[in-house]
């Protein structure tokens, strides 16, 4: 019985967990298309999901990263993605990353989630070059997106978990991702 | 098998599932699943409640700063409105002579077409796809590969397409290729995505022009009407630079597109009309085939 009400219970805060983590990655993706697109700096557009990504599987650990990578990219597919699977590859990497890197660097700290966002928006945009370029070709050389694309959007993502990281931080640390039903 | 060994071979595996997945969806899609149509019937309002924000936000800001500069344009902008009204009417005019004439010669009939406005209520966040979603989608009578413009000029075509809203492919693309020619002196040839040209995105180049090509710096390139998603003569953008390709055989030139794809509100998506509209009225753009 005792089993029967520890797996209910498991079950359900995955369940709330995980529905709190699509309606945030829905919020995000609204938000990315349309407000975001009129801040643009530089020629350059932060990726907000790909930094919520990073920031919860750093609080949460490897465990949880590769599911919350799989929701994000796969919403994000439906939202933008040339394919499904396309965004949810690049995504479960990022997290995942993200995950194993918070092993070894204080998640109480805001440098150690800005380093990991700055390292892991190289990877994850170094897996959609890859990808955009096996599946359907790329115009544009390696090099040139590194120093166009990938370093000033890594920067731009530096700055930005200065202040975004606190908020998801605050918002575990009150619960905000696994609300009671009492 | 030890934990961490099931942990590698199960991401993995994910790998590969996505990876099928990519090379399964990727292609021969016109239509969004059902789920996805769902979400996106449900996301649409919101995702255009959003944009309206953002516009009024950037359009609040930006008439600050650049109010004299609005009142100057505003000015000038009178001025040739009224001069084209003018213009409007004679090429009116024309155009039903142009009917007569047609019809008096035998001549094959114009494919002609109405255009749908539609709102653009997101835009495609990453750098590697050029897309737009709008507000009308195949409860509009929408379809896949119908031509989206502006007042400036061509946009895109219709990409994906759910209930009330659709995703639109844009020219700066680089999936994608438009056939064009120069309207002055009808050089055909091919649109394409520059490729590290001065790190400025968005610009396009025009390729597979002969050595004797003539095109020079501020001609106007427009659509060619070939390969039957594009009508004929939309503007497509003007010559900012004209060189020779890599191997140095044939010409190739950089342009600036007509439409401002950082700042597009309203859009037209371009219907076919069936034959028999064509005399009730209706203004529409001809294209000859």
């Amino acid at each position: 019985m005792k089993v029967k009400r520890w797996f209910l219970l498991r079950n359900k805060n995955h369940f709330t967990l995980y529905l709190s983590i699509i309606i945030s990655t829905i919020i995000i993706m609204v938000i990315q298309g349309s407000l975001m697109t009129f801040f643009i700096v530089s020629g350059v557009i932060p990726d907000l999901l790909l930094i919520m990504v990073v920031c919860l599987a750093f609080i949460w650990g490897d465990k949880r990263a590769i599911m919350i990578g799989i929701i994000a990219g796969f919403i994000q597919d439906v939202f933008w993605g040339p394919a499904i699977g396309f965004f949810c590859l690049a995504k479960m990497i990022a997290a995942l990353l993200a995950g194993l890197a918070s092993h070894e660097i204080y998640r109480d700290q805001i440098i150690g989630p800005m380093i990991t966002v700055f390292f892991v928006t190289f990877v994850h945009e170094i897996i959609v070059f890859s990808l955009t370029g096996f599946f359907w070709g790329n115009t544009f050389s390696f090099y040139f997106a590194l120093e166009k694309f990938f370093l000033p959007r890594a920067v731009y993502h530096f700055i930005l978990t200065m202040f975004l990281y606190p908020l998801f931080y605050r918002a575990e640390q009150h619960n905000f991702f696994y609300p009671s039903f009492k | 098998m030890n934990q961490t060994t099931r942990k590698v071979m199960g991401i993995l595996g994910l790998i590969i599932l996505f990876l099928s997945l990519i090379f399964f969806t990727g292609k021969f899609r016109s239509r969004y699943t059902f789920a996805e149509d769902l979400i996106m019937t449900g996301l649409s309002p919101v995702q255009g409640f959003f944009s309206q924000i953002g516009l009024r936000t950037s359009t609040f800001f930006q008439g600050i700063v650049d109010y004299e500069r609005v009142l100057e344009e505003n000015k000038k902008l009178k001025i040739q409105l009224a001069a084209r009204e003018n213009v409007h009417y004679q090429l009116l005019e024309l155009q039903k002579e142009n009917y007569r004439l047609r019809e008096m010669l035998g001549f094959k009939e114009r494919t002609e077409y109405s255009l749908l406005p539609a709102e653009v209520i997101a835009r495609d966040p990453s750098y590697w796809f050029e897309t737009i979603t709008i507000n009308k989608g195949y409860a509009d009578g929408v379809e896949k590969d119908m031509a989206v413009v502006t007042s400036s000029g061509l946009v895109g075509n219709v990409m994906l397409v759910s209930r009330n809203s659709s995703r639109v492919l844009m020219l700066t693309d680089s999936r994608r290729a438009v056939s064009a020619l120069v309207q002055r002196s009808r050089e055909p040839g091919f649109i394409g995505i520059v490729e590290g040209y001065p790190g400025k995105k968005g610009h396009l180049r025009i390729i597979n022009l002969p050595p004797e090509a003539n095109i020079q710096p501020g001609d106007t390139v427009i659509s060619s009407g070939l390969g039957g998603v594009f009508p004929k003569g939309l503007v497509i953008g003007h010559v900012l630079q004209v060189g020779k390709d890599q191997y140095g055989l044939l010409q190739q030139a950089i342009i600036i597109p007509a439409v401002n794809f950082n700042r597009l509100e309203e859009v037209f998506i371009v219907v076919e009309l069936p034959p028999e509209k064509k005399d009730e009225g209706e203004e529409v753009v001809p294209s000859e085939e």
